[in-house]
């Protein structure tokens, strides 16, 4: 995809590999912070419902991807049509060492929040000088 | 706002981008003439720097608008009528955790945005659903009885 295909969304440039289901896939739109402690990564899936998305961390990678209904039955006349849907897709690679046990998700309104929490090894430390 | 010309994608694929510029210029006239002062009041308007992104699809009963508004409290939203025209606004709010913080990604846009949307003929103001489910605005606009298409019996003379 060389252009916008509309305002809100643009189409994964990396499909997942174990797709089964046709029909196109988006890239939302995603927050990183670092906290003291965690990563805080925020994305806007619109649509999908918790129980349909699916969240992995495997070998520095997190995958989000949600499953998201059709909205529209497929012979709908459009008046206007500014946003294709479909499923979500998004890969990251985390440098950060991350505690892999203790990730935790929420969903609410759209929106996905996980927690990422830094293993212990990689969490800032203050070293007390002697004199 | 609602002159704002977003194309469909199977459009945008298949011709050729001189032909799009021509029919985006056609549009762009053609709103001008039909609702002037709705076409003038956007770029001086300091509506948010975000929009929503709508659909609106008709049949013979209810036209369905819907938009993708991921984040926001539904008493953050304001949905009006007022004419042949649809207006969506409100405001998404960082929550405060979010404010002053080390970002390394940065795509969500915050703020407030308002949206007209222009209905069609035939839709009844008073008869309106609003649901906001997973980030999605989903309004439910019926058609005036008086609108809807009519059989009209034709009398042969014997």
């Amino acid at each position: 995809m060389t252009q916008h295909t509309n305002i809100a969304k643009t189409t994964a440039e990396t499909l997942p590999a174990e797709r089964t289901r046709s029909g196109r896939c988006y890239r939302p739109n995603v927050d990183i912070m670092e906290l003291a402690d965690e990563l805080l990564v925020v994305a806007d899936v619109p649509g999908a419902s918790g129980e349909d998305i699916d969240v992995k961390f495997e070998d520095g990678q997190l995958t989000i991807h949600a499953h998201v209904p059709q909205r529209q039955p497929e012979d709908t006349q459009y008046l206007l049509y500014e946003y294709g849907v479909g499923d979500y897709y998004r890969t990251f690679e985390v440098s950060e060492a991350i505690d892999s046990d203790k990730i935790t998700a929420e969903y609410a309104d759209g929106v996905l929040t996980l927690h990422l929490p830094k293993a212990e090894a990689s969490k800032p430390r203050k070293i007390a000088v002697k004199t | 706002m609602s002159l704002i010309p977003w194309r469909s994608k199977q459009q945008q694929s298949e011709e050729s981008p001189l032909v799009a510029c021509c029919r985006e210029m056609d549009r762009l006239f053609e709103n001008f003439f039909r609702e002037p002062l709705s076409a003038w009041q956007w770029p001086f308007s300091d509506a948010g720097a975000w929009m929503p992104a709508v659909d609106v699809a008709e049949n013979d009963r209810e036209v369905t608008v819907r938009a993708e508004l991921p984040g926001i409290e539904p008493k953050d939203l304001n949905v009006s009528v007022s004419g042949n025209q649809l207006i969506i606004s409100g405001e998404k709010k960082q929550s405060e955790e979010r404010t002053g913080k080390d970002y390394y990604h940065r795509e969500i846009r915050f703020g407030s945005f308002r949206r007209t949307v222009p209905l069609p003929e035939g839709v009844d103001s008073e008869n309106v659903e609003a649901e906001y489910a997973n980030g999605v605005l989903t309004l439910r606009l019926k058609k005036s009885p008086a609108a809807a298409p009519r059989r009209i019996e034709i009398k042969t003379k014997s």
